[in-house]
């Protein structure tokens, strides 16, 4: 019985380490992985001036989205809507939301400032949470076409809804400097 | 197997597994990827 227990633990500890090790690894790279948050973003021409018309981010499907505190990346989704982008962190009530989607919490409890890495290119943002106004309604429809099979009344309302009831948060990705 | 005997099995098992992902080339690229296939295919 008791070398079952340690061949167990053993078995055990393999794929433990081995996410350790996965997470550990990527945490300084240039840029998020698919399942591990990356480092700072590096790579990429860094965007100046004004800001661009962010509707060519309806073909894109993901950004890399790197705050400046912690210096930590991830792929996220984001909206165009009303001739500015947003970005979503969905499962906030929920306990592994708290955990998975930290960065949200230190983005909305910190200064916001962040860097956005779209289409290998960089842009200097500031986010900034949206809890409420008509807004949300245009980034719901956005979400609803984009990513959630079309923008049905259905589809935008369960969205709103989210929004709502704060199981999904809204940052509005402004320019740097903007008064939260 | 004795409790030191198996701590040290741990051990060794542990650094190998890190030492494989961390400095064989492909290695972390493989696991990720067939991470990624058993979320997809089970996370519903």
């Amino acid at each position: 019985m008791r070398i079952v227990l340690q061949i167990l633990g053993i078995l055990l500890l393999i794929p433990a380490i081995a996410y350790a090790t996965l997470r550990f690894d990527n945490s300084s790279a240039d840029g998020p992985s698919i399942l591990f948050p990356g480092g700072k973003l590096v790579a990429g021409e860094m965007h100046t001036g004004p800001d661009p018309d962010w509707s060519f981010t309806d073909d894109v499907s993901t950004i890399e989205l790197q705050l400046v505190d912690p210096e930590s990346s991830r792929i996220i989704f984001i909206m165009e809507s009303g001739g500015k982008v947003y970005i979503p962190s969905g499962y906030m009530r929920s306990t592994l939301g708290r955990i998975w989607k930290d960065w949200a919490f230190q983005a909305d409890a910190g200064d916001g400032l962040a860097v956005a890495r779209i289409d290998g290119k960089r842009y200097e943002r500031q986010l900034i949470r949206i809890k409420e106004g008509p807004v949300l309604h245009g980034v719901a429809a956005k979400m609803a076409s984009k990513y959630g099979g079309g923008a049905t009344p259905e589809g935008i309302a369960a969205s709103v809804q989210s929004f709502g009831d704060g199981n999904t948060w809204i940052f509005e990705m402004a320019p740097r400097g903007t008064t939260r | 197997m004795k409790t030191k005997t198996y701590l040290v099995v741990c051990v060794a098992v542990a650094l190998a597994v890190s030492i494989s992902i961390l400095y064989i080339p492909g290695v972390s690229q493989y696991l990720e990827q067939t991470l990624l296939i058993f979320l997809s295919t089970n996370a519903r």
